[in-house]
């Protein structure tokens, strides 16, 4: 070779061509599944179009970082998320995790307090500090954080639906603690908005809750300087199944919708801008996650100019970040250490303020002190050992990152234009329009799991041998429920029950009020001084909001879609119309959601390609009781109902199932039970009558195979 | 079987009733004999019933307007049966049967039943299929059956032709679209109901006058019943008292004048020309007699040495000859 090779992207692509024999670049281009086109090589030709390229941290436009000198300075919060059973229990779990090294904490709520029901409400029968810590009254709060000084220790609450008992819980348990409001540093979730699209832990229809929403932000705007007063979260989002441009425009439209609702209340946007707060989750994708928290900044601090702020602390993101539990594993568990390890890294990498690792055994149960311990050593070694935090946004200037930061904000910024064009985020939020398009997303995701398209190591490549055991957290909570009723009687007797009353009716007469009249969390911190319970005051605002009703919409056809021109589906279609030639009709299938979980993503995935595989499907509403499912079932004479559970009710909730069933005359409904069920109960659940299990990275075009043999053997035995 | 079946279902045996629902839906040639013969029992045990056909644009809030009437219903002790046939199954593959959800509050009453049923692809199947298991609840002793169907394509009229009354609802619109009022409505509509008065107040208001001055133009033939135009929210239960007292006026009016009892034998008429007509269909169909005949006939029409018209006379002259024989 004389000549010099020019050094282009052009010559670049010659030689590329060269090796790849075929001379065909395009297969070393894919496009992500939002449609942005990942290329082989960026090169500073992918920069020139960029404006945000020369610029600095804690400076405009803040896509390197919220602070001037971020993590050198002071290395983000560890903050684990987390509670179960009683108060007690967790009170000891979170002070042995400050001992060894978390800086922050995060409460995890039970979802009977998240539901707005006391422990003792017959709905809530397999829940009570399950997924979450029982929390009744200011007694259980003081329990909470006994021993914990909360002048000094920042909190995190994930609440939503019940918000304004548990923030006034908190703020009186402080009180009471010696700790006056202003001086409550942490931030509650109150992000109504995803609870619609995600998360389902609403209680009242959205515009009463949106009023909660504003009220909240009016309180700490004024009284509690030091407390976020929203987490606008797209962490949930994420986890129930949406594209990253999703997660990323879904969630800012939500802000922009908040601010908005905090303004048209009277405040000034420099009262509380700089008080919200954001909470996204990193998933395995690593670099499109970096993108997207220096995305989100970008694109926050733009979005904010339309309310002119004057205070640049009021167009700056602050996010927390969780790592992603939808990306761990039940099968070969111990590779989800490393996978959360990729994750917390591209978290920091991305400019996290606050971080939660997950454990391992994440996709079996609730943590075990082991499991929590490996998860919190991923953040210390982060921090301590690797030297990742000396300094500031290391991908500053990469092509790559900066053009990928590029891409995503252009296609998060079409979907707010959407969202824009709807009227805001409420209004789509009302027509269920940004919930069909993440189920959409999380059906399509499943498919390519299912068809190998998308590897899931140790699920649907390089399974192991031998499967691990592994010990899990097990909460009783037949014992807690009786604790936790135990301690509300008591105080029940001990109250002042005419100030109770008294108090409970000042809060219905505020709710009845004109919204900018007053403030209900005022009313409610009264009621909660007052030893109101969470489920009383709940109550008290029910009787003027209502409890709100989901519609359940589906989306059809998107499984199907993606076994086009493939195999995969074959097999169990030919199966299909053996079935209907041989029984008159497609197999029948109920698919239900018991007690108070709300995690719904599984059981939409189910529903959906179980119809597009051929099945006729009867999707149950959320929150079904045994009792309802079973006659739905049996109106509807369904083959099998498959239950779908995820928050641990199932030892409780199913055999429930079956006792009604049987009551209610069935002989032959067969039951199959789906979700996070960990192997130590599947023995349990059998002998109980249950047909069989499917858990998590279950194979959908093999479990519908399976339960159709399940179903014809049983009309075998019965015929 | 069928014996048991038929006892339990005088006995209002929900599973028993559940099950004859899934017979008579049934694909398969045994499963069919064995419905007819229940049906041929059940059949005297029915017709008691008031039959509602509730129909209308997608979205426009039946299932809503349905759980609404029915805890009405159910609350004053009524037995009420939802029967909801989900269009969306044409197609080849299963179907995801959402009506129910949207029942939440009325798919727990005791006195209620509802059974979502996919369409599947049978020709005709939908409406015999209503039409049986009518029949069948009746006989269980449910006072009132709601039948919703989405007012698109061939099941709106079918759905007419099987109820007493028929309620078509409609969605608020603004103003100057009077040319989009549909004269095929009005003629099968007994109740016009314009909801979501909660939201749209205005828009209702206007979309009620707008149909009663469009009611006012077209006349509507055979029936002493005038439609009526209403309006309601089917969420917040307004206007749904009101709904229920025009249908018990219907009612009264309809057995006082015996134009319901007319109806209701046209539309006995009408199953037995239907049934037949499948039934004689399927028979020449499926006759092993004809098939070489069939097959002569497919050459000769890929050929166009034959037109379709003078084949299927070809097939009639051929089958009328064999029966004789
Ligand atoms: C996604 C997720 C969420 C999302 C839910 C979004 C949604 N709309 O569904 C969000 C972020 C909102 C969420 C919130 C909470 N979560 Co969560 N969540 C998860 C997570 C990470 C994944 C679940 C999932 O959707 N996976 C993807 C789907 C496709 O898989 P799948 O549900 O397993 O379904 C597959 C199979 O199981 C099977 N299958 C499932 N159902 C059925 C039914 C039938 C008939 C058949 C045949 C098969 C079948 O087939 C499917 C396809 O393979 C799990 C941990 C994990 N990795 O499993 C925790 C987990 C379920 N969550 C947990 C908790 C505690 C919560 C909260 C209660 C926390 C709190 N205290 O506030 C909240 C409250 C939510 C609520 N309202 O109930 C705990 C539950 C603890 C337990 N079981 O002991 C888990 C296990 C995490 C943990 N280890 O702590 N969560
Ligand atoms: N504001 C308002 N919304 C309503 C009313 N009735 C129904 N809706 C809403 O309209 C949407 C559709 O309601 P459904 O009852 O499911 O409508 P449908 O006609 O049965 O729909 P399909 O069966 O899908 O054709 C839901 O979001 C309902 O909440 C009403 O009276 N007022
Ligand atoms: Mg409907």
């Amino acid at each position: 070779m004389n000549k010099k090779n020019k050094r282009n992207y052009s010559s670049w692509t010659q030689i590329a061509k060269k090796e790849l024999k075929n001379n065909k670049l395009d297969k070393l281009f894919s496009k992500t599944p939002d449609g942005i086109e990942i290329k082989p090589l960026y090169t500073i030709n992918d920069l020139k179009k960029l404006d945000h390229i020369n610029s600095y941290p804690g400076m405009e436009p803040y896509i390197r970082g919220p602070k001037a000198t971020m993590y050198p300075n002071r290395p983000w919060t560890i903050r684990q998320y987390a509670g179960f059973s009683t108060a007690e229990e967790s009170n000891k779990f979170y002070k042995d995790n400050i001992k060894s090294g978390q800086t922050g904490l995060s409460v995890a709520f039970d979802l009977a307090t998240h539901r707005g029901y006391d422990s003792d409400h017959p709905k809530v029968l397999g829940d009570v500090g399950k997924a979450g810590v029982a929390i009744d009254t200011v007694d259980d709060m003081k329990i909470l954080f006994n021993g914990i000084p909360l002048e000094k220790m920042s909190v995190s609450m994930t609440m939503n639906g019940a918000v304004l008992p548990v923030l006034a819980n908190f703020i009186v348990a402080g009180e009471e603690q010696g700790v006056a409001q202003n001086k409550l540093s942490g931030t509650i979730q109150n992000d109504i908005l995803k609870e619609f699209m995600v998360r389902n832990t609403y209680i009242y229809p959205p515009e009463p809750s949106m009023r909660i929403v504003s009220d909240i932000i009016e309180y700490t705007s004024k009284h509690m300087p030091k407390f976020n007063s929203i987490s606008i979260s797209g962490y949930h989002m994420q986890e129930a199944g949406s594209t990253t441009a999703q997660e990323l425009a879904f969630t800012l439209a939500d802000g922009v919708e908040y601010v908005k609702c905090a303004l048209s209340k009277g405040l000034k946007v420099d009262e509380f801008a700089p008080r919200l707060s954001f909470f996204f989750a990193i998933g395995i994708d690593f670099f499109m996650e970096i993108a997207k928290l220096r995305g989100a900044r970008l694109l926050w601090h733009k979005l904010m100019k339309q309310f002119k702020p004057k205070d640049p602390r009021s167009s700056i993101l602050r996010t927390h970040c969780q790592t992603s539990g939808a990306s761990l594993t039940e099968q070969d568990p111990y590779n989800n250490v490393v996978r959360t390890t990729i994750e917390a890294m591209a978290s920091v990498l991305g400019g996290t303020q606050s971080l939660h690792t997950n454990s391992f055994d994440e996709a079996l149960a609730l943590p075990t002190p082991f499991s929590a311990r490996i998860a919190r050593n991923t953040q210390l070694i982060l921090a301590e050992e690797t030297g990742i935090n000396k300094t500031i946004d290391p991908f500053g200037g990469s092509f790559f990152i900066e053009k990928l930061t590029d891409d995503l904000v252009k296609e998060a910024e079409k979907m707010i234009n959407e969202i824009n064009k709807m009227g805001g985020m409420t209004k789509a939020v009302e027509k269920g329009y940004p919930k069909l398009k993440i189920e959409e997303a999380a059906t399509l995701k499943q498919a390519r799991i299912d068809n190998a398209d998308e590897v899931v190591v140790g699920v649907n490549k390089y399974p192991p041998d031998t499967k691990e055991k592994v010990d899990i957290l097990n909460i009783d909570n037949t014992k807690v429920r009786k604790e936790q009723i135990a301690k509300l009687s008591k105080i029940r007797k001990k109250r002042n029950s005419k100030k109770v009353l008294a108090s409970l009716e000042a809060l219905t007469n505020a709710a009845k009020k004109e919204p900018n009249k007053t403030n209900l969390l005022k009313y409610t911190i009264d009621a909660a001084r007052n030893r109101a319970s969470v489920g009383e005051i709940s109550d008290a605002l029910e009787t003027v909001f209502t409890r709100h009703r989901a519609i359940i919409r589906s989306v059809s056809g998107v499984y199907k879609s993606a076994f086009e021109g493939k195999e995969g589906l074959k097999d169990i279609k030919i199966q299909i119309k053996k079935f209907v030639s041989k029984f008159g009709r497609r197999p029948r299938m109920l698919v239900v959601k018991l007690g108070q979980d709300g995690h719904d993503r599984g059981a939409k995935i189910i529903a959906t390609s179980f119809a597009d595989i051929g099945f006729d499907v009867d999707i149950g509403p959320l929150f079904q009781t045994p009792d309802e499912a079973a006659k739905q079932a049996l109106e509807s004479d369904v083959h099998v109902i498959g239950v779908s559970s995820q928050a641990a009710g199932h030892k409780t909730l199913v055999p429930e199932l079956l006792k009604s069933l049987k009551k209610q005359g069935n002989k032959d409904i067969l039951v199959v039970c789906g979700g996070v069920i960990p192997p130590q109960d599947y023995k349990f659940l059998k002998d109980k009558g249950v047909a069989a299990i499917y858990g998590p990275g279950t194979n959908i075009p093999k479990a519908a195979d399976d339960i159709i043999q399940l179903i014809e053997k049983k009309k075998n035995i019965a015929a | 079987m069928i014996e048991n079946l038929y006892k339990k279902i005088l006995l209002s045996d929900r599973l028993a009733l559940s099950k004859a629902i899934t017979l008579i839906e049934s694909t398969k040639v045994k499963d069919k004999n064995k419905s007819s013969k229940l049906i041929k029992k059940l059949y005297k045990k029915s017709g008691k019933s008031l039959r509602i056909g509730v129909s209308g644009p997608p979205g426009v809030g039946k299932s809503t307007f349905i759980e609404s009437l029915g805890i009405f219903l159910t609350n004053k002790k009524n037995k009420v049966a939802v029967l909801a046939v989900d269009p969306s199954s044409k197609k080849s593959g299963g179907s995801i049967l959402g009506d129910k959800t949207r029942m939440q509050e009325l798919s727990v009453k005791k006195n209620a039943f509802i059974r979502p049923s996919p369409s599947g692809g049978e020709l005709g199947g939908v409406a015999r299929r209503t039409r049986e298991s009518m029949v069948l609840v009746e006989a269980a002793g449910y006072e009132v059956i709601l039948i919703e169907t989405v007012g698109v394509g061939q099941s709106e009229t079918e759905v007419a032709e099987m109820v007493d009354i028929f309620l078509v609802l409609l969605q608020p619109s603004s103003g100057d679209e009077l040319q989009g009022i549909k004269k095929g409505i009005i003629e099968i509509a007994d109740i016009l109901v314009v909801n979501k008065e909660d939201e749209f107040e205005n828009e209702v208001k206007q979309t009620v006058s707008d149909y009663k001055n469009a009611l006012s133009i077209i006349k509507k033939e055979n029936n002493s019943f005038t439609t009526k135009v209403v309006k309601c929210s089917a969420l917040n239960r307004t206007g749904i008292g009101d709904i229920w007292k025009i249908i018990q006026d219907f009612k009264s009016l309809g057995n006082k004048k015996g134009w319901i009892k007319e109806k209701r034998t046209k539309q006995l008429e009408k199953w037995m020309w239907d049934d037949l007509q499948k039934n004689l269909f399927e028979n020449i169909r499926n006759n092993k007699k004809l098939v070489s005949e069939f097959n002569k006939l497919k050459k000769k029409l890929a050929k166009n040495a034959i037109s379709p018209t003078e084949a299927s006379k070809k097939i009639l002259q051929h089958y009328t000859k064999n029966n004789k024989s």
